[in-house]
């Protein structure tokens, strides 16, 4: 288009701007200089994220047009939206590895803050609003998930109900808070529907418009050199010095960078949409159904996996005191180190401190994925017992090959690779113990295996220690 | 660079617009309530196999995979064992109505699968086949049954039933506690062909069982069962 195609254009904004007078208000804040070293590609994240939030919204008020808050609605808009809406499927991917891709940015950007030392002062409230964010972001994570009210759905929501009924004292009130009821029903929906549709995005809304303030009025985070050393006494009037010295406007010397990082993830999100598709529903909820084993999103399979590992009785210690302690020292950041050193190369404990949260974060998520706790309901009547397990076995074996089958011991115990893993694989069994050992196991347990005692006649017992006293390798 | 993810923008709201893409989710791909599911390959795996093996055949409960039990046993006593289970030994029950996972329709399915699958019509021709049937009627005598079980059985089982070379110990008394007479009976007309344990009509070696020698074999093993001591953890 030529400029003077741009005419009307022009001199409709130039009608707007002189009665709202927006563009005059904006332009500061586009204009302002910022220290030359900001124009970096590792100061993208917190943009990318807000293009995310922005893509989130869009997607998700389109979802709101159809979703249906209720326990008999919500699962069947969903299969609408999947295979019948125009392009509904689409928008349920997006919105999903949208919000994936947001939880993974943004932790991103805080540890890209972190170890740039832009949590020190005078930026301290800026990263305590981010904290805000981040937790509300994953609030945002955890209802929407809900909001899929399937299966897994029903049980990440009855997970979280047993965590917050362990709450000493308040934990009935607190369950009847999150679920609108003692139990998980349709109010649920509605109560989640509200937390993710109005409530949180409102606040998060607000938070970003604070957060972004407070970095407009502070000024970004210079590159931080190793040395020099921040004091309460002579940080602002140095970077003030700076950005005088060598200050470029923000806009658009350091936005395109930013602008460029905004396009390639939101383009990643679509990618990934168009690739991989929307995520479930998986299965309709039905509270009778005890046999499946729900797995949550990505973003919490760490916390499942470090479930699965404690010690029962520690669990309710851990589920209790650790996100607040996890929380509690998020916010304490700042005020713990919030002067001195800035730059990652004389911060030492801090890079660890990254490096050993990001490894065991992944790593558990890594068991998370593999689940081999998660007991398998479904291996008494589908796991075979293995071919060269039956083969040549007497009457009174094979009976106790189905004992193990109809007791359920195979829910932990694999053979031939098949079943769960709770418990030892029992191939070779026979080789580690003894009759008497066998015997004892079964009807006294141990570890965490449940004692079967009553639950076994005597010629159950029988078969059983007969059978896996066959299983040498 | 911003032409490029313009143009990338484009194509990729294009390609939504496409049936092929991959992320998008085929009718097929829906997944089924554990009642909805009517495909009997998937019915079987999920809750015969474990038992009866992968196959039909090979695993630690009798194959069903078997032209000449399916020939022996008539359909609605399969349909009523799945539906109510055996009492008494690993058989569960499967019917909603007996606290199982499983629709009357999805038992049908199952009956019906077991049948057109693995039933061969000409798999028993040219002999009577004993009925399937035992019970309290079938008459059968101890004395009878246990030299029909030296004749005919001992040389795999071993004298009495206390084992041999080619087949284990079906006089046990832990055994005997754990299985049904059904499940004796139907063992000796039909075999285990996939352990090795020929049918009613033998291996060539001796004449076939009549019926009564089918019951009084089977009376003897009935025979055999004694209370099993429990041990004290
Ligand atoms: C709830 C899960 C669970 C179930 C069900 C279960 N077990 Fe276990 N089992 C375990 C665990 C966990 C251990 C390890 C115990 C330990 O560390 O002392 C174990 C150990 C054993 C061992 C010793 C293994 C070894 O290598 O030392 C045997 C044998 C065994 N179980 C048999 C059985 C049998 C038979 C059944 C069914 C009647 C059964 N288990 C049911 C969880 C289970
Ligand atoms: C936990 C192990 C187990 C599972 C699972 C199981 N069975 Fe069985 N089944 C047995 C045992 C043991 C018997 C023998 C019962 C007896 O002693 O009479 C049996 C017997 C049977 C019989 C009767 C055989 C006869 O004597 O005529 C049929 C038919 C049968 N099962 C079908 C099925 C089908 C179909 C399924 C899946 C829906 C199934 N079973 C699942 C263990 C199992
Ligand atoms: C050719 C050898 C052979 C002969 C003859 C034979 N059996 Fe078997 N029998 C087997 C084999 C092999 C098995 C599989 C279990 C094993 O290996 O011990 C078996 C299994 C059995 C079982 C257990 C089946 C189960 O799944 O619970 C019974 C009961 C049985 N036989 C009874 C008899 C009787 C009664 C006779 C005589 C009418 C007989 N058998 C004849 C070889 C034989």
């Amino acid at each position: 288009m030529s400029a003077r195609g741009l005419g009307p254009v022009r001199s409709t904004l130039g009608w707007l701007e002189e009665r709202a007078g927006l563009g005059g208000a904006i332009a500061p804040a586009l204009d302002h200089p910022v220290p030359r070293s900001t124009a970096s590609w590792w100061y993208v994240f917190g943009s990318a994220t807000l293009a995310l939030f922005v893509l989130q919204v869009v997607t998700g008020i389109c979802l709101a047009l159809v979703y249906v808050p209720s326990a008999e609605g919500a699962y069947q808009s969903l299969l609408y939206l999947n295979f019948q809406a125009p392009f509904g499927w689409f928008l349920r991917a997006v919105h999903f590895w949208g919000s994936n891709a947001m939880v993974a940015v943004m932790t991103l950007h805080m540890i890209q803050v972190f170890l740039w030392g832009a949590h020190k002062y005078p930026r301290e409230l800026t990263w305590i609003v981010g904290v805000f964010l981040f937790l509300c972001t994953l609030g945002m994570a955890f209802t929407g998930q809900i909001l899929r009210w399937d299966q897994d759905a029903y049980w990440g929501l009855g997970i979280g109900a047993s965590i917050a009924s362990r709450a000493p004292g308040v934990g009935d009130a607190l369950v009847s808070l999150l679920l609108g009821g003692p139990i998980i029903a349709g109010r649920t929906l509605s109560r989640f529907f509200a937390v993710h549709v109005f409530l949180v995005p409102g606040i998060l809304i607000g938070m970003i418009g604070l957060h972004i303030w407070l970095v407009l009025r502070i000024g970004i985070n210079e590159w931080p050199m190793p040395g020099r050393v921040v004091t309460r006494e002579t940080y602002r009037q140095r970077y003030e010095e700076e950005v005088h010295k060598d200050g470029v406007s923000f806009f658009p010397y350091a936005a395109r960078k930013d602008m460029v990082a905004c396009g390639v993830v939101v383009l990643a999100v679509v990618l990934c949409a168009v690739l991989f598709g929307p995520f479930g529903p998986h299965g309709v909820p039905d509270p009778t159904l005890i046999d499946t084993a729900p797995k949550p999103d990505f973003y919490f399979l760490a916390l499942y996996a470090l479930f699965a590992l404690l010690p029962p009785w520690t669990e309710t210690v851990v589920i209790l005191v650790g996100p607040v302690l996890a929380i509690g020292a998020l916010f304490l950041v700042p005020f713990i180190a919030g002067t001195g050193e800035k730059s990652w190369k004389r911060r030492p404990v801090a890079v660890l401190g990254v490096l050993v949260i990001v490894l065991t974060v992944t790593t558990l998520a890594g068991l998370g994925v593999a689940v081999p706790w998660s007991p398998q309901m479904e291996a008494w009547t589908a796991a075979a017992t293995p071919v060269r397990y039956v083969k040549g076995r007497t009457p009174l074996e094979l009976q106790g090959a189905l004992v193990l089958q109809n007791k359920q011991c195979r829910t932990c115990h694999s053979l031939g690779g098949g079943g769960g893993r709770r418990g030892p694989a029992l191939d070779g069994i026979a080789t580690r113990q003894t009759r008497d050992q066998l015997i004892r196991q079964v009807l006294q347990g141990g570890g965490n295996m449940p004692a079967y005692g009553k639950n076994l006649s005597p010629a159950e017992v029988n078969a059983l220690v007969a059978f896996m006293g066959t299983l040498r390798p | 660079m911003t032409r490029f993810i313009t143009a990338a923008f484009a194509a990729m709201l294009a390609l939504a617009g496409c049936d092929a893409v991959p992320g998008r989710p085929r009718p097929d791909a829906r997944e089924l309530a554990p009642t909805e599911v009517m495909a009997f390959e998937t019915l079987y795996a999920r809750n015969c196999a474990g038992c009866h093996g992968q196959t039909g055949r090979l695993g630690a409960a009798r194959a069903l995979n078997d032209p000449v039990y399916l020939a022996v046993a008539p359909p609605e006593r399969v349909r009523r064992v799945i539906a109510t289970g055996v009492p008494g030994t690993a058989q569960p029950p499967f019917a909603l109505s007996a606290g199982g996972p499983l629709t009357d329709s999805q038992i049908d399915v199952l009956v019906r699968g077991i049948k057109d699958r693995w039933q061969r019509p000409g798999a028993v021709t040219g002999h009577q086949i004993p009925p399937y049937d035992g019970g309290r009627a079938a008459g059968g005598d101890v004395g009878r049954g246990r030299a029909v079980f030296a004749s005919a059985c001992a040389r795999c089982h071993g004298d009495d039933g206390r084992g041999g070379p080619r087949g284990g110990g079906v006089a046990d008394s832990s055994y005997l506690a754990l299985v049904s007479d059904q499940h004796l009976r139907t063992t000796v007309i039909a075999g285990r062909s996939d352990l090795g344990m020929p049918d009613w009509r033998g291996d060539g070696g001796t004449a076939p069982l009549t019926p009564q020698q089918v019951s009084d074999v089977v009376a003897w093993l009935v025979a055999q069962r004694r209370p099993v001591p429990g041990r004290l953890p």
